[in-house]
C-alpha cells in the first residue's frame, strides 16, 4: 500500500481523489468528519482502495505513530502484570464464578465416572443425571448472557467412562423449550436424541433415560439435538464423553479437559467470544500450572457453532496427537492441530523448560476474542 | 394559552377589585386542572404497571453516541455519550477482532445522556481503518469505525491558526472578493440588476437546502433522547422568525430608501454569515480528523461558491456609494463567522451543536433569500414587468452552484 518513495504527494492525492471519487459531495465530505463515524475517512466517502493508497502515500505520512506504551497503565491482563511492554487482548475485570456455578480451573480436571454399581451380568452400570436448565451466565466481566446448560454449566460435565460400560443417563427438562442428548458412539437409534418422544427429545418438564453400551473406546463429545441445533449448541448444550479403552491409556501425572466453543452474545449468528471450558481468557488469566517434565494429557474437544474450524497451539512444545483418540498410537507429533465442529482428539505432552507458554486457537482472531490460555511451567 | 392570558388584564380593567382576584385565582385553577389530572393518569400508569399493558421491553433498549475519537501514538480515545432512556454500563472493548483492556473515566456506568471517556492503548497503524465495538453488559454491541487511522492535531497555537487560515480562505476571502463587483454592478441596467438579485436568491435556496440536508443526515447520528430533527426544525424556524423580526424592526424605524438597503444588505450579511459559521464548523471538523489532504482539494470548491456570497450582500447597494468602512463591516459580518466555525469544530466538535448551527445557517439562507425576493424582486414593479427574469435569475443561481458543484466534487 505505501509507497515512501513517493514525495509528490499532494499533485497525486488531488488526482486520485478528482479522477477515482466523484461521489463526494461537498457536505458528503465533512458529514463524515462532524457525523456519526466521528472520524472521516477514505473509506467513508467510497474512495477506491488506490485513490486511499496515493492519499496515505504521501511523503508527508510519517512511519507509524506506534511506541511502546508505559507498562501496566491500562488492564489486568497477565501480561502486563508480568512485565510485558506492550499492551495485549485481554478483558476488563473479573468473572463472577461463584455466581456462574462453575470455574473453569475447576473443570479441567473434573472428570465425572457417574454413580457406579454392577449389574446382574457383571457390567459396569455407570448412572448420571443430566438437567436442561437456562442459566445467565457472566461470560465475560459485566456480560451477562441467557445460557441454556447442562446441570448449570458450560460445558456440561466431563462424562467419563470405560469401554464396554453399561452407561445410564436420566435427561430432565427444566427449561422452557425440548431439549435432548446426542452422544457420539455407537447406540441404537432410540438412544441417539434426534427426532420425537422415542428418541428422547425431552419436552419442558419432561425426562428421558438413555441406556447403552458405551463403544468404541476413544474421546468423543455430546450435545443437544434439537432444532434449531446451531441455536441449542451456541447456547451451551454440548460436553465431553469419554469413553476410556479397557486396557487403558498409560499413565500420565495430569489429565485435563479442554472444551472449545464461542459465545454469541449478540445474536447475530456470529461468535463475540472464544473459549476453553465456558469462560474467554479464563487460563490467560488464571495460568495452568505444570512442572518440568511431568507428562500432561489433554481430552481436546471442539463444539464451536458458526464458525467453520477450530485449533489448538502449543508454544516453544510439541505433542503427539491421537484424532478421536480411537488409537492408542498417536498419528502425528505436532505443535498446531485443527478441528472442525465434532472432532476432538487427545494430546500428550510434557515441557523440557521452565517458563510460560501459551496455547490458543491459531486462528489468531479466535485467540484475541478469548480462546488463548498460558501454561506456567515450573522448574 | 395566550388568549387566556390576554384576557386577564382586560378583566382587571373592571373598578371591583375582588372580582378580578377571585377571577385570576379561577384562571389559575382553570389552567391547572388538567394538569392535576393529568399527573393522576400518569399515576394510575404507573401504579397500574402499565395499566395492563406490556411496556416492559424484551430487551433493554440501549444507544450510544459517539462524539470525538482522539487518536494519539499507541493510544485511540473515544467520547461516549449514553444516549438510551436508562443507564448503562460498558462491558468489554472489541477492536478489529480482538478484546481489548480499556478505560472508562469517570466510571464505565454512564448515566442517561451522561458521557464517558473510553480510552485503549492500542498499537494502531497510520492509514488504517479500525473497527471498534464497544459490548454493554447487556450484550448490546455499539460499533464505531476509524475508517482512516491519523493523528488528531491538538489544541494549540499553530492549529488554532490553521482553523484560522481555513475561515480565512472559506469566509472572509471570497466573500471580500465577491464584493469586489460592486463597481461593475454599477455599470449595469435594471434588468440585468434583477436578474442578479433573483439570482442571489437561487444561490440562498440551494444553500439552504443542501445545509438543510445535511443537517438532516447528521441527525441520524444523534442518539433519540438529542431528537435531531427537533433541534433543525428549531434552528431553521427559530432563525428565520428572529431575522424576520429584526428587518421589520428595521424598516418601522422609518428609514429612506438608501437606509432600507443598507439594512438589506446587513440582514443578507448575518443571514450569510451564520451560514458560514456553520460551514466553518464543518470544515473544522472534518480537518481535525485528519482530513486536511481530502480537505485542501474541497476547500477550493468552497472559495469558488462561496464568491457567490459576497455578490449577494452587495447586489442591494449596486444604486449607492457605500464607504470602503461599511463593505469591510459587511464583508467581515459575512465571512468572519467561518472562522469562530473551524475553531469550534476543529477543537471541540459536539455533534448535535453542528446540527444545530447547519439548521440555523439554513435558517438564515432561507430568510434572507425571501427578504430579497419580496424587497427586490416581487414587490418591485419594473420586477412585475419581467416576470421571465426573475424565473432566470432564480434558476440561473440554483445552477450556478449545482454545475460547479458537478464539475469540483
Amino acid at each position: 500500500m505505501k509507497n515512501p518513495s513517493d514525495t509528490d504527494g499532494d499533485a497525486e492525492q488531488t488526482n486520485a481523489i478528482q479522477s477515482d471519487d466523484s461521489r463526494v459531495s461537498r457536505r458528503k465530505f465533512l458529514l463524515a468528519g462532524v457525523g456519526g463515524t466521528g472520524l472521516l475517512g477514505a473509506a467513508a466517502l467510497g474512495i477506491s482502495s488506490e485513490a486511499r493508497a496515493a492519499i496515505l502515500g504521501g511523503g508527508a505520512q510519517g512511519p507509524g505513530p506506534y511506541e511502546p506504551p508505559r507498562p501496566g497503565a491500562i488492564g489486568t491482563n497477565s501480561a502486563s502484570a508480568h512485565g510485558a511492554m506492550h499492551p495485549m487482548p485481554a478483558v476488563v475485570g473479573e468473572v463472577n464464578h461463584v455466581r456462574n456455578g462453575f470455574n473453569p480451573s475447576e473443570m479441567l480436571v473434573d472428570f465425572d465416572g457417574g454413580k457406579v454399581s454392577t449389574l446382574p451380568n457383571g457390567q459396569t452400570l455407570r448412572e448420571y443425571t443430566l438437567v436442561a436448565q437456562n442459566k445467565t451466565i457472566e461470560v465475560v466481566p459485566g456480560v451477562q448472557f441467557a445460557a441454556w446448560t447442562y446441570n448449570g454449566r458450560v460445558p456440561g460435565p466431563t462424562i467419563r467412562v470405560t469401554e464396554g460400560d453399561r452407561v445410564r443417563i436420566t435427561h430432565l427438562n427444566a427449561s422452557d423449550h425440548p431439549h435432548s442428548l446426542h452422544f457420539h458412539g455407537v447406540h441404537p437409534g432410540s438412544m441417539d436424541g434426534v427426532f420425537d418422544m422415542r428418541s428422547g427429545v425431552v419436552a419442558p418438564g419432561g425426562t428421558y433415560t438413555y441406556d447403552f453400551d458405551a463403544e468404541p473406546f476413544g474421546l468423543h463429545l455430546y450435545h443437544c439435538h434439537t432444532a434449531p441445533l446451531a441455536k441449542h449448541i451456541a447456547k451451551g448444550l454440548y460436553g465431553a464423553f469419554i469413553v476410556d479403552p479397557k486396557v487403558g491409556r498409560p499413565p500420565v501425572d495430569r489429565e485435563l479437559v479442554m472444551v472449545m466453543s464461542g459465545y454469541d452474545v449478540d445474536f447475530d449468528g456470529s461468535n463475540d467470544f472464544y473459549m476453553v471450558n465456558g469462560i474467554p481468557f479464563h487460563y490467560d488469566r488464571h495460568p495452568i500450572v505444570l512442572k518440568v517434565g511431568e507428562t500432561v494429557r489433554v481430552y481436546l474437544v471442539n463444539v464451536l457453532e458458526y464458525d467453520q474450524s477450530n485449533s489448538f497451539h502449543l508454544h516453544a512444545n510439541f505433542f503427539q496427537y491421537y484424532p478421536t483418540g480411537t488409537s492408542l498410537t498417536p498419528s502425528e507429533f505436532t505443535d498446531t492441530v485443527a478441528q472442525m465442529q465434532g472432532q476432538r482428539g487427545i494430546l500428550e505432552f510434557s515441557f523440557k523448560h521452565p517458563g510460560r507458554y501459551m496455547f490458543h486457537a491459531h486462528k489468531t482472531e479466535f485467540a484475541e476474542l478469548g480462546w488463548t490460555g498460558i501454561f506456567q511451567v515450573d522448574a | 394559552m395566550s388568549t387566556m392570558t390576554d384576557t386577564a388584564p382586560v378583566v382587571s380593567a373592571t373598578p371591583d377589585a375582588q372580582p378580578v382576584r377571585r377571577q385570576g385565582l379561577r384562571t389559575i385553577f382553570l389552567l391547572a386542572l388538567p394538569l392535576v389530572l393529568l399527573a393522576g393518569v400518569i399515576a394510575l400508569f404507573v401504579y397500574t404497571q402499565g395499566a395492563g399493558l406490556n411496556v416492559a421491553p424484551a430487551a433493554p433498549i440501549e444507544t450510544v453516541q459517539f462524539g470525538r475519537t482522539i487518536l494519539r501514538p499507541g493510544e485511540i480515545e473515544m467520547h461516549v455519550r449514553n444516549t438510551s432512556p436508562e443507564a448503562i454500563t460498558l462491558a468489554q472493548v472489541n477492536i478489529n477482532d480482538a478484546i481489548w483492556p480499556y478505560e472508562a473515566v469517570p466510571s464505565r456506568e454512564i448515566s442517561r445522556l451522561g458521557s464517558a471517556v473510553v480510552t485503549l492503548r492500542y498499537p494502531w497503524v497510520v492509514g488504517e481503518a479500525y473497527e471498534i465495538g464497544i459490548l454493554s453488559s447487556n450484550s448490546i454491541p455499539f460499533a464505531h469505525t476509524i475508517a482512516v487511522a491519523a493523528e488528531t492535531p491538538r489544541a494549540s497555537a499553530a492549529t488554532l491558526w490553521s482553523f484560522t487560515l481555513i475561515g480565512l480562505y472559506v469566509g472572509i476571502l471570497p466573500v471580500l472578493l465577491g464584493m469586489l463587483w460592486l463597481p461593475a454592478l454599477k455599470q449595469l441596467g435594471a434588468g440585468t440588476m434583477l436578474f442578479l438579485m433573483a439570482a442571489t436568491v437561487g444561490l440562498l435556496l440551494y444553500l439552504g437546502l443542501d445545509a438543510t440536508a445535511e443537517a438532516l443526515e447528521m441527525t441520524s447520528g444523534l442518539g433519540g433522547a438529542f431528537q435531531g430533527v427537533g433541534i433543525v426544525g428549531i434552528g431553521i424556524v427559530g432563525t428565520w422568525l428572529l431575522l424576520d423580526a429584526l428587518s421589520r424592526r428595521q424598516r418601522s424605524i422609518g428609514r429612506d430608501e438608501i437606509g432600507q438597503r443598507r439594512s438589506l444588505a446587513l440582514v443578507i450579511a448575518l443571514g450569510i454569515g451564520l451560514h458560514n459559521l456553520g460551514e466553518g464548523l464543518a470544515i473544522g471538523a472534518a480537518y481535525a480528523v485528519g482530513a486536511a489532504t481530502l480537505g485542501t482539494f474541497l476547500v477550493v470548491g468552497f472559495i469558488i461558491q462561496n464568491i457567490t456570497e459576497g455578490l449577494g450582500i452587495v447586489v442591494p447597494l449596486a444604486k449607492d456609494r457605500p464607504s470602503l468602512r461599511t463593505l469591510a463591516f459587511l464583508g467581515l459580518i459575512g465571512g468572519a463567522p467561518a472562522i469562530v466555525g473551524a475553531w469550534v469544530g476543529g477543537l471541540v466538535n459536539v455533534q448535535a451543536l453542528s446540527v444545530l448551527f447547519l439548521a440555523i445557517g439554513a435558517g438564515a439562507v432561507f430568510q434572507v433569500a425571501y427578504a430579497i425576493g419580496r424587497q427586490m424582486v416581487w414587490n418591485n414593479a419594473s420586477a412585475r414587468a419581467r416576470p421571465m427574469t426573475t424565473f432566470g435569475g432564480v434558476l440561473a443561481g440554483m445552477l450556478v452552484l449545482y454545475l460547479t458543484g458537478v464539475v469540483i466534487k
